[in-house]
């Protein structure tokens, strides 16, 4: 039953969207499905952690966390999109509707695989769902994103395929690859295979989730497309991505690989850090540098994951929070496009006066994303640099402090002057702030509180489960 | 020895691919070339599944995908790539470079996998390398498109190493993904035609830091 | 043993021509014409035979040598290959490279006659000459060097022995590759198209054709006899490269190859009719692609030694 709502009710959702001639009614599906995908992974908590449907499909902590992110973050979307499709627009909203729905079930299908070459094929149609939806306003400028977007990630996704066969011939005694089967047979793959495969894999995946140096077409898939759509792609397909990750981490550390594997999570963490630090200084246009942003909490997951031991729970806690943080300023983004037609950071100015709702959440968001407590991105920085500590890696703490301490200072600067600037003449005609899209605004901070300061004892026992996936506390 | 002989046209065609400046011929070069990589399931482990794996790769590398890229180009009135980022003798020869890197990486690794000729896994990767060549090296979008797609022969034909073993199901994945990918990109191209006027991505360069 | 010298080599003086008018009457058919009767370039060589020399005044003993010394070296590079069951008359260790250079030579005397006339005309055709040359020597090379490796002598008659054809199950990949590489090299080296057009006599497409453009009488007539034996004999190392002709009796071999050559000049002539000739900055690409399939062919006889 969970199978068919969580996974199949959304492809036919979408089929109807698409069937529809008017535009009107697509905007109650997109809500219902998501409604009900929302309750239907609510109902999830009640069941056992690991449920396997058949051998391809099954859920364990980390599904179960990455789905709830998936499910709020989509319920928080079409909320958004109820407000943002009512304008009369030149485009029909089929595709929009139409893709997000199938992205849902797509997303879904992620978060259950249980074999790799399944996940892979997930992950590929995520990307091809997301392009057309990066295209919605069909300017010059979009379609160059979209077809950057397209190409690096499929070249991306075309290197993880090479890793998945890698896999499988590192798996050739076993003849398959279910994770199950990997990871209860992990000693007797082929070592070399194994680690080619998990270089690949880490590339493709990396690519997916905007990993420097496969960063590139972030700040412009970001930069250009429309809020609910950036809101979805950083919380949800970075979660996405970071689970296929946390599969390969999974793999190799039960196959003993960890000294391999770890050294190049901590580049990689670094360089996104270092990256994103180096382009948000000096970023002139809000959504590339919530792109860059992207990059650089990528980087501190990844970070995470190298560090092991407490460092793999903060990563799981700084991703549910990161999601959640993205989603609330992506939406209030898109408020603030709405209402200053720009996205340059000059031109959006005094937010708190002319759209206070807008403008408090936003404020709220950028504080949170930039690691302020109480909230939950400090703490998990905290714990990351207090594991680099524990295992006395002074140079990545250096690098860590440095990195974060300039984009904390490029964050400064931009929060203060969008938020508390003196505003331009205050447009009269400027559309006034809409329920619909204030709402989920309120929804994702809502939500913040509660997975950032008063963490709910569930919660907190489904991150220690995940962790402990990787042998993390 | 058959199966020799396809692999060794497949990185033929490859390189004639390299070389090739004309959209509409490279188009057809790699229909050409799907084609004889169709056969290959065949050759190395005939049987049903070997059947159905040749059917679809007919039916969507050789038949549906070129048409489609057809159709992509259909409003471009520049046909040919005049200007590519390495010139075409320097990539036939960076193309050829390529494959002695490809096959001399093959010799040193060690399959645990029994495989069906030693020719199939150095075409496999220089196959991949020419792709990833002729993506990077392009600047047309049509060009960029095909070396993804000749990319995906190439992993196509690394997959034969595992064909008993992978479930249809997965292979089919794979192909159909493949495709819709292909029609996704061949929208955007129409896209940038409309945009644009021109398939050429040098125009897509505003975005930048 | 002397029969068998004398009817190699008199096959080869006499049958040579005979692939420049096969290739000419295929190029007819599909121009949709009669074309030259088949015996036209041995009428060419008679008439010209029976004419008289112009030399200009710019040229030294060079122009004149050059003519002579280029259907010798051909001549003689002849004789090294075997022509299917008729043994080769000259063979000791290490031919190919005497082979080869003997081609190099030849190729060397025209283009220094064709500077020697000190026009810019036949200068600007040695220039392409030399270009196009360089690459098609190393591919040329490069093929004999497969077939080096595949028999593992250096000797031409026997690296061509029926045996090497017999081996197409084991080394097939190599054969193909090589056989391409060696088909386009062929193309390069007799003037053919793409490379170059024989029948035309406009600056811009010349190579061939532009450096021979003083040269009158027998200088001619010499010049036409070695083009048509340097065909017959480049095209006869691809013959019996490719054409099974192993377990027969050594005339059935001769007869096959012969066949074989026929097939070769109808195959040219095809490859004439269907193709325009390339751009000059092109050609170079043509031979940078023999070269790349021929270095693939090398790497598929190494790995299959490995």
């Amino acid at each position: 039953m969970e199978l068919f709502l969580l996974l199949s009710l959304p492809l036919l959702m979408a089929a109807l969207v698409f069937a529809m001639p008017q535009d009107g009614l697509r905007k109650p599906v997109l809500l219902s499905t998501a409604s009900i995908h929302l309750s239907a992974t609510a109902a999830l908590w009640q069941g056992p952690r690991d449920v396997h449907f058949n051998a391809f499909l099954g859920f364990d902590a980390l599904s179960h966390l990455v789905l709830n992110i998936i499910s709020i973050l989509f319920f928080a979307v079409a909320v958004y999109l109820t407000g943002h499709l009512k304008e009369k627009r030149k485009r029909s909203n089929r595709i929009l509707t139409g893709c997000l729905l199938c992205l849902l079930s797509a997303m879904t299908l992620v978060t259950m695989s249980r074999h790799m070459g399944l996940l892979w094929i997930a992950i590929a149609v995520t990307t091809l769902l997301s392009a057309p939806l990066i295209n919605y306003y069909r300017t010059g400028a979009s379609i160059e994103a979209t077809w950057k977007y397209l190409l690096i990630s499929s070249l991306g996704i075309a290197l993880g395929l090479l890793g998945t066969l890698f896999l499988a011939v590192s798996a050739t005694s076993l003849k398959t690859i279910f994770l199950e089967d990997i990871l209860a047979n992990a000693a007797s793959l082929s070592p070399s295979w194994l680690k080619l495969s998990a270089i690949f894999l880490l590339v493709g995946y990396g690519t997916k989730m905007g990993l420097a140096p496969m960063h590139a077409w972030k700040p412009d898939a970001y930069g250009e497309a429309p809020a609910p759509v950036g809101a979805l792609m950083s919380g949800a397909l970075t979660g996405c991505a970071f689970l296929a990750v946390f599969r390969v981490a999974q793999i190799c550390f039960h196959a003993h690989l960890q000294e391999f594997i770890s050294p190049v999570f901590i580049l990689l963490g670094v360089l996104s850090l270092g990256i994103a630090a180096v382009f948000i200084i000096g970023q002139k246009d809000f959504s590339r540098m919530l792109g860059y942003s992207s990059v650089e909490h990528m980087g501190i997951l990844v970070l995470g994951l190298g560090l092991g031991g407490g460092a793999i729970w903060a990563s799981l806690f700084h991703m549910v929070n990161n999601a959640f943080a993205k989603g609330l300023i992506f939406l209030a983004a898109g408020n603030l496009y709405r209402h200053f037609n720009t996205r340059k950071i000059e031109g959006i100015r005094g937010a708190i006066h002319t759209v206070p709702a807008t403008g408090i959440f936003l404020v709220l968001g950028l504080l949170v994303i930039t690691g302020f407590p109480p909230f939950g991105i400090f703490y998990s920085e905290l714990l990351i640099l207090k594991a680099a500590l524990a295992t006395g890696r002074y140079v990545v703490i250096f690098f860590y402090l440095l990195f974060l301490s300039v984009i904390f200072f490029g964050y400064a600067r931009i929060i203060l002057d969008m938020a508390l600037g003196k505003p331009d003449n205050a447009d009269v005609a400027a559309p006034k702030e809409d329920l619909f899209m204030v709402a989920p605004l309120v929804i994702l901070a809502l939500v913040l509180v509660f997975t950032g300061v008063f963490v709910p004892g569930p919660l907190y026992g489904l991150i220690n489960e995940a962790s402990a996936l990787l042998g993390g506390g | 020895m058959w199966l020799e002989l396809a692999l060794i046209a497949i990185v033929f065609l490859g390189i004639v691919i390299l070389g090739n400046s004309r959209l509409a011929t490279t188009i057809q070069l790699f229909a050409l070339q799907s084609f004889i990589l169709s056969a290959t399931p065949l050759l190395v482990h005939p049987g049903p599944h070997a059947v159905i794996m040749a059917i679809a790769t007919v039916l969507l590398k050789v038949i549906l995908m070129p048409s489609l890229l057809f159709w992509a180009i259909r409003h471009v009135s520049i046909r040919r790539e005049d200007q590519p980022l390495v010139g075409y003798g320097k990539t036939l020869l960076l193309g050829g470079f390529l494959t002695a890197v490809a096959f001399l990486i093959s010799s040193r690794l060690d399959l645990p996998v029994r495989e069906a000729s030693n020719l199939l896994v150095p075409s496999a990767f220089s196959i991949i390398m020419i792709g990833f060549l002729l993506l990077v090296s392009r600047l047309k979008a049509i060009t960029q498109v095909i070396g993804y797609l000749v990319m995906e022969n190439g992993i196509f034909l690394f997959a034969l190493l595992l064909l008993e073993k992978t479930p249809l199901l997965v292979e089919m994945g794979i192909l159909l993904d493949i495709f819709v990918g292909t029609l996704v990109m061949g929208i955007i191209i129409n896209h940038i035609n409309q945009e644009f006027g021109s398939a050429n991505t040098a125009n897509l360069t505003s975005l930048r830091d | 043993m002397g029969t068998g010298i004398v009817l190699h080599i008199g096959t080869i003086m006499i049958l040579s021509p005979l692939l420049l008018g096969i290739i000419a009457k295929t190029k007819a058919f599909f121009a949709g014409r009669w074309g030259p009767p088949l015996l036209q370039a041995y009428y060419d060589i008679w008439k010209l035979f029976r004419k008289g020399n112009v030399y200009s005044t710019t040229t030294t003993w060079i122009f004149q040598a050059a003519p002579a010394v280029g259907l010798a070296t051909v001549l003689v590079s002849s004789v090294l290959m075997p022509l299917g069951g008729l043994k080769a008359p000259l063979s000791f260790w290490g031919d190919i490279l005497l082979f080869v250079c003997f081609y190099g030579l030849a190729r060397f005397l025209t283009i220094i006659a064709s500077l020697d006339t000190g026009s810019s005309f036949e200068g600007m055709g040695a220039s392409r000459e030399a270009v196009f040359s360089c690459l098609a020597e190393v591919v040329l090379f490069l093929d004999l060097i497969i077939l080096a490796l595949l028999s593992g002598k250096l000797v031409l008659s026997q690296m061509l022995k029926g045996d090497a054809s017999s081996s197409w199950h084991l080394a097939g990949p190599a054969f193909l590759l090589m056989g391409l590489s060696y088909f386009m090299v062929l193309l390069a080296e007799n003037a053919r198209i793409p490379v170059d057009d024989p029948a035309t006599h406009l600056e811009l497409t010349m190579v061939h054709e532009v450096m021979v453009l003083d040269h009158s009488g027998w200088d001619l007539a010499y010049i036409l006899y070695g083009s048509a034996v340097k065909l017959f004999v480049l095209g006869g190392v691809l013959v019996n490269v490719l054409v099974p002709s192993h377990g027969l009796s050594p005339s059935m071999q001769t007869g096959v190859f012969l066949g074989g050559m026929v097939l070769l000049a109808l195959g040219i002539g095809v490859v004439e009719s269907c193709m325009a000739r390339l751009r000059l900055n092109r050609v170079p690409l043509l031979l940078i692609g023999a070269f790349v399939l021929a270095l693939i062919g090398v790497l598929v006889v190494l790995l299959k030694g490995v």
